[in-house]
C-alpha cells in the first residue's frame, strides 16, 4: 500500500488491452458503471469477490430510487422492493424516554416513490443483471488483488486471485467499497482513519407481514423508516429500524474510535435498543434471521479521495460517497449516481483516446454538477455536527425532559413557563441557552 | 429466558419478558460463512503483548479476538464479517495483516 | 452439444440448488433464490473427484444435472474447468408446487432420464455423485443409477483413488469408531462421496471468461420428474414397497430400584457401574445371514416376539 510505486508489472506487454474497462466490485457503484459503459458499447468486465453480487454487502435498508430513472424507465415496476417508505420518523431517546418527529406522505406511496426498503442480495443482483443484459461480463468469486502498471506507472489493469488472472483494460474503475484496497494501492486514498468511519451492526428479524402492518400502522406494501438518536450510550452514532415485507431491520451505527474507547460490545447496544420501551413493543415475538456488520465511510465531502489518476477512477463508497447527513444514511443512490458518471467519463475518455488523469477529469466536474457532489458539499459540515458531543449526548435527554416538562400534568403545581422550563432543563443537561441557540443556527445552516 | 441471557441488571432483561436474549453463538449461527483454508487475517500476538488498548477485543463485531493470559491475542479468522473494524481501531502498526478471503469464500450475507 | 471426446468418461452427476433457502416461519413456504444456487459440499466433492480420476485416466468429465436454467452459472464454472456439461430441463422450482412435484417425483425415473441423456456420450466408466443433496437428501439416486447402468456401486465414500488398472478404483468409507473400510470397486461403477476432505478446484480467469458467454446444452426430460412411482417402462423387475407401519419397538418398563440411598438407586437405574455386554461381532457374513443375525438379536432382547414368516426378508445379493 502507501504511495504509488512505478515499477512496471513484469510480464505486462504493451499490446492492446483485452477490455475497454474493468470494474472492480459489483455493488451499486460497480454495476452502474458497468451498465453505463456497456450501454455505450464499451467492452467491460465486472469483477466481484463474493459468490454473487450483494453477498458481501450490508446496509440499513432504504434505497432512494430516483437515481434509477436513468437506468430503467419505470424501474419501480421491476425493482425487487420490500416496502415503499411512506412514513419516516426521527426519534430522540434516553434510556426511558423518546420523542419522535413523525412524517407521513401519501405521495411517497405512489410512483415514482421516494424511498424503498430492499435487501442487498436482491437489489445488487438486480442491478448487476441489468449490466449483464446490457453486455457487461460479470465474473463472481474473484478478488482483484492488485493493480497492473506499465513502464510509466500508468494503471493498465488488475491482477486477480485466479490462475491466468490478469485483466488488462484501458481504465480500471475501483468500486470496491469502504475498505477500497485498490484506491489505497493507487495512492488515491490515505491509509484508513478510524475517525472517518462508523461501524453498522444490524439484525434482520422475522416478523409476519400482517403483524408489521398492524404495529407500524401500514398497509400492504407501505413501509416505515425510523432513525434514533441517543440510544448508543453516548457513543456518537444512532439507531435505525426499517420494515421489510416480513422482516424488520434493526441496528446501530457507531463511531469507531468512540466504540473502541467505550469498550462496549456492539451487540450489547443492539440489545439495549431492542429493550427500549419505545422499541420493544414493535418487536415482540420477532426472531433473529441474520446478523451482520459493515463499515460506513462517514467523513463526507471533506474526506473524499482524489478520484482520478492515470488509467483509474474511484466511485461509490470507495470514494467515501455515503452521505451521512445525520442519521439519514444515503449511499446506494450516491454510489449509483457516481457509477453512472464514472461510466460516462470513461466512455468519453476512450472516445478521445486519452485515459490519463486529464482525460478522465470530466468525472469530477460531472459529479459536482449533479446531486452526487452537490448534496455532499451542501452537507459537508453535517457529519461533524451530528456526531458532536452535544447533539449526541446532551440534546436527546434535554429535548425529552423539555417535552416531559410540558406534557406531564403536575396539578396543582402550576406549569413552568416555556423559557423558564427550557433554561432549567438545559442547565440540568449542562447546556447553555446560548449554545442551544448557536447549534440551532448551525443546524439550520448545515441542513437548511 | 435462560439464566445466561436474563440476569437482572445486565442490560439484557426484557420489559414484560417478551424479548428473549440470544447467545453469541446462536447469533453467529444465523450467518453463512464459506470458510477457506487460508487465514485472510492474521494477528501478531507478540506485537499485541505491548498493546495497552486491546481495542479489537470489544470492537470486533464477530468477537474474534480473545485476549490470552500472557497478554497476547488469540485470533480465529473463520467467522469474520470482513468489515475492517479491527485494522482501523488497532493501535499498533503491524499487529494485523488484513486481506480479503479468496474469491467466493468468507461471509455470505443473504439479507444485507 | 459439446463434442464427444475420446478416453474414459467420468460423469459427475450433481444437484444444483439454493443452498440456504428461506422458510417462511408461518406458512412453511420455501423461498429459493436463483443467485444463491450452488453446489453443496458433497456435490462439490463429487465434481473434484471426477476431475482427479479423469486426469489420472487421461479421460474426460461430463457434468450432468437435472435443474432449471438457474443452474447454468454453476455449469459454466464446470465448463471453465474443462468439463462437458449437460442440463436436463426440469420445471422451475420457484413455485412451491413445482418443487413439491419434484420432491414427490420418482428417483428411479430420474435415474432413467439421466442414463438416457448420457447415452449419446458413450458408456461412463465411473459416475460420481454427492452422498446426499441439501434439499432432497435421500441419497437414493446413485443406487438407482447403478441399477440402470448395470454398474457396481459404492456409496457414502470419503475418498476415491485410481489404481494402475483403469478397470478398478479404490474407495474409502467411514465405519464406526474411527475405522475405515477400503473397497476395491470394479468399473463401470457409481460412487457417492461425502462433502469432506477435498475442495473443488477453481477455474482460471481466462477459461471463466471464455465459458461465460456460452450456451448450456439442454435436453428435455423424457417422462420428467413427477412421473408416478414405479411406472418406468421397460425397466427390470422392481422392488415394490407396499404401505407399511413404522417400526416402533415397545418400551421396556424398568422397575424402580429398591433401597434408601438415592445415589445407589440412581446407579442401579442408570447401570453406570454395571459391566456391559461386549459388542457382538457377527460376520463377515452374507446379507441373508446378517438379516437373520439382526432378527435373532431383536427376538433375544424382546423386541420381536415371533419368528418372521417365510422367505420375505431374504433378498438377492447385489452385483
Ligand atoms: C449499516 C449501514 C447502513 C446503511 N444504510 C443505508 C441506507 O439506508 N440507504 C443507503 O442508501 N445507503 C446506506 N448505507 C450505505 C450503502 O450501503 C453504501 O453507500 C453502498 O453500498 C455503496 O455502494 P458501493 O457500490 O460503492 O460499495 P459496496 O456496496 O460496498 O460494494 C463494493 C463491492 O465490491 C466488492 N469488492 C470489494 N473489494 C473487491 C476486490 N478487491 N475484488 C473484487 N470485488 C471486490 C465487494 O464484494 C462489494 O460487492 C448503509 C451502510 C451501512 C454499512
Ligand atoms: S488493538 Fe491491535 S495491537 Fe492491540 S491487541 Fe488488538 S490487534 Fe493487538
Ligand atoms: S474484519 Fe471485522 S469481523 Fe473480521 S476480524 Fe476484523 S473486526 Fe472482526
Amino acid at each position: 500500500m502507501g504511495k504509488a510505486d512505478v515499477v512496471p508489472t513484469p510480464g505486462v506487454s504493451s499490446d492492446t488491452p483485452a477490455f475497454d474497462a474493468v470494474v472492480v466490485g459489483a455493488g451499486p457503484a460497480g454495476s452502474a458503471t458497468a451498465l453505463a459503459l456497456a450501454r455505450a458499447g464499451r467492452s467491460v468486465v465486472l469483477v466481484e469477490r463474493g459468490p454473487f453480487p450483494g453477498s458481501k454487502n450490508v446496509y440499513g435498508g432504504v434505497v432512494y430510487g430516483r437515481v434509477l430513472d436513468e437506468v430503467v424507465p419505470g424501474w419501480w415496476n421491476e425493482v425487487p422492493v420490500e416496502r415503499w417508505v411512506v412514513r419516516r420518523s426521527t426519534m430522540m431517546m434516553t434510556g426511558t424516554q423518546s420523542l419522535a418527529v413523525d412524517y407521513r406522505s401519501a405521495a411517497w406511496g405512489e410512483a415514482p416513490y421516494n424511498g424503498m426498503t430492499t435487501v442487498r442480495s436482491r437489489f445488487d443482483n438486480w442491478l448487476a443483471t441489468k449490466a449483464v443484459e446490457a453486455g457487461a461480463q460479470l465474473v463472481t468469486s474473484t478478488v482483484a488483488t492488485g493493480l497492473l502498471r506499465d513502464g510509466h506507472g500508468r494503471i493498465v489493469g488488475v491482477r486477480t486471485d485466479r490462475d491466468q488472472g490478469e485483466l488488462r483494460a484501458n481504465v480500471v474503475v475501483a468500486c470496491d467499497g469502504v475498505n477500497s484496497l485498490l484506491a489505497k494501492e493507487a495512492g488515491l486514498m490515505a491509509p484508513a482513519e478510524a475517525s472517518h468511519h462508523t461501524l453498522g451492526v444490524k439484525e434482520v428479524l422475522d416478523l409476519p407481514g400482517h403483524v408489521i402492518d398492524e404495529r407500524f400502522g401500514l398497509r400492504r406494501d407501505e413501509g416505515v423508516d425510523i432513525e434514533m438518536l441517543g440510544c448508543t450510550r453516548g457513543i456518537p452514532g444512532g439507531g435505525f429500524l426499517y420494515t421489510n415485507s416480513d422482516t424488520v431491520s434493526l441496528g446501530v451505527v457507531l463511531s469507531l474510535p468512540h466504540l473502541a474507547e467505550a469498550k462496549v460490545r456492539p451487540e450489547e447496544l443492539i440489545a439495549d435498543l431492542k429493550n427500549h420501551p419505545s422499541v420493544a413493543p414493535y418487536l415482540r415475538g420477532a426472531t433473529l434471521r441474520e446478523y451482520a456488520a459493515h463499515l460506513i465511510p462517514e467523513g463526507g465531502y471533506d474526506t473524499m479521495p482524489t478520484m482520478v489518476t492515470d488509467g483509474m477512477l474511484v466511485a461509490g463508497d470507495a470514494a467515501a460517497m455515503t452521505l451521512a447527513a445525520g442519521l439519514w444514511l444515503e449511499g446506494v443512490n450516491f454510489a449509483i449516481g457516481s457509477g453512472l458518471a464514472a461510466g460516462r467519463a470513461v466512455d468519453r475518455a476512450i472516445a478521445a483516446g486519452d485515459c490519463s488523469a486529464k482525460g478522465l477529469a470530466s468525472y469530477r466536474s460531472d459529479l459536482e454538477g449533479q446531486f452526487v457532489l452537490a448534496d455532499h458539499k451542501r452537507f459537508r459540515k453535517a457529519p461533524a455536527l451530528v456526531l458532536s458531543e452535544r447533539i449526541q449526548q446532551r440534546y436527546p435527554g434535554l429535548i425529552c425532559d423539555l417535552v416531559d416538562g410540558m406534557f406531564t400534568v403536575t396539578n396543582p403545581v402550576p406549569k413552568p413557563g416555556g423559557v423558564r422550563l427550557t433554561r432549567s432543563v438545559a442547565a440540568k443537561h449542562g447546556v447553555k441557552l446560548r449554545q442551544l441557540a448557536a447549534d440551532t443556527v448551525r443546524a439550520l445552516r448545515v441542513f437548511g | 429466558m435462560s439464566a445466561a441471557g436474563g440476569v437482572p441488571g445486565s442490560g439484557h432483561e426484557v420489559p414484560g419478558g417478551t424479548w428473549r436474549g440470544i447467545s453469541f453463538e446462536d447469533r453467529m449461527s444465523t450467518v453463512e460463512f464459506r470458510v477457506g483454508e487460508r487465514a485472510h487475517i492474521t494477528v501478531d500476538s507478540d506485537v499485541c503483548r505491548s498493546c495497552t488498548t486491546k481495542a479489537c477485543v470489544t470492537a470486533c463485531p464477530a468477537n474474534l479476538f480473545a485476549p490470552t493470559s500472557e497478554g497476547g491475542i488469540l485470533f480465529n479468522y473463520e467467522e469474520c464479517f470482513e468489515c475492517g473494524t479491527c485494522y482501523m481501531v488497532c493501535n499498533h502498526e503491524g499487529a494485523i495483516t488484513w486481506t480479503y478471503p479468496d474469491g467466493g469464500l468468507g461471509v455470505v450475507f443473504h439479507h444485507g | 452439444m459439446d463434442d464427444i471426446r475420446p478416453g474414459p468418461m467420468v460423469v459427475a452427476c450433481i444437484r444444483i440448488t439454493d443452498l440456504r433457502p428461506q422458510i417462511e416461519p408461518l406458512s412453511g413456504t420455501v423461498v429459493r433464490e436463483p443467485w444463491s444456487t450452488g453446489l453443496s459440499p458433497p456435490d462439490a466433492a463429487a465434481l473434484e473427484y471426477s476431475f482427479r480420476i479423469a486426469e489420472a485416466w487421461s479421460g474426460h468429465v461430463v457434468v450432468i444435472t437435472a435443474a432449471p436454467p438457474s443452474a447454468d452459472a454453476v455449469l459454466r464454472d464446470a465448463r471453465a474447468l474443462g468439463a462437458t456439461v449437460l442440463r436436463i430441463a426440469v420445471g422451475s422450482p420457484s413455485s412451491d408446487q413445482a418443487y413439491m412435484d419434484d420432491l414427490g417425483s420418482d428417483e428411479r425415473a430420474m435415474a432413467g432420464m439421466i442414463v438416457a441423456a448420457l447415452a449419446p456420450f458413450g458408456r461412463p466408466s465411473l459416475v460420481v455423485c454427492g452422498d446426499r443433496s441439501s434439499d432432497r437428501g435421500t441419497g437414493a439416486l446413485p443406487a438407482f443409477l447403478a441399477h440402470e447402468l448395470g454398474a457396481a456401486q459404492a456409496l457414502g465414500l470419503v475418498a476415491i483413488t485410481t489404481t494402475d488398472q483403469e478397470s478398478m478404483v479404490v474407495a474409502e468409507r467411514r465405519l464406526d469408531g474411527g475405522w475405515r473400510e477400503r473397497l476395491h470397486v470394479p468399473c463401470p461403477a457409481v460412487c457417492s462421496v461425502e462433502g469432506a476432505g477435498v475442495r473443488l478446484r477453481r477455474a482460471s480467469l481466462t477459461a471463466t471468461l471464455a465459458a461465460q458467454r456460452t450456451e448450456i446444452p439442454q435436453v428435455t426430460a423424457a417422462g420428467g420428474p413427477g412421473t408416478t412411482r414405479g411406472t418406468h417402462p421397460g425397466g427390470p423387475a422392481e422392488v415394490v414397497v407396499g404401505p407399511g407401519r413404522p417400526f416402533r419397538p415397545r418400551t421396556r418398563v424398568v422397575p424402580a430400584p429398591d433401597g434408601d440411598d438415592p445415589r445407589l438407586r440412581l446407579l442401579a437405574l442408570t447401570g453406570a457401574l454395571v459391566a456391559h455386554d461386549p459388542p457382538t461381532v457377527v460376520g463377515p457374513i452374507d446379507a441373508a445371514g446378517a438379516a437373520d443375525a439382526l432378527l435373532a438379536f431383536l427376538i433375544r432382547h424382546g423386541y420381536l416376539d415371533t419368528e418372521p414368516v417365510g422367505e420375505e426378508a431374504a433378498t438377492e445379493g447385489t452385483r
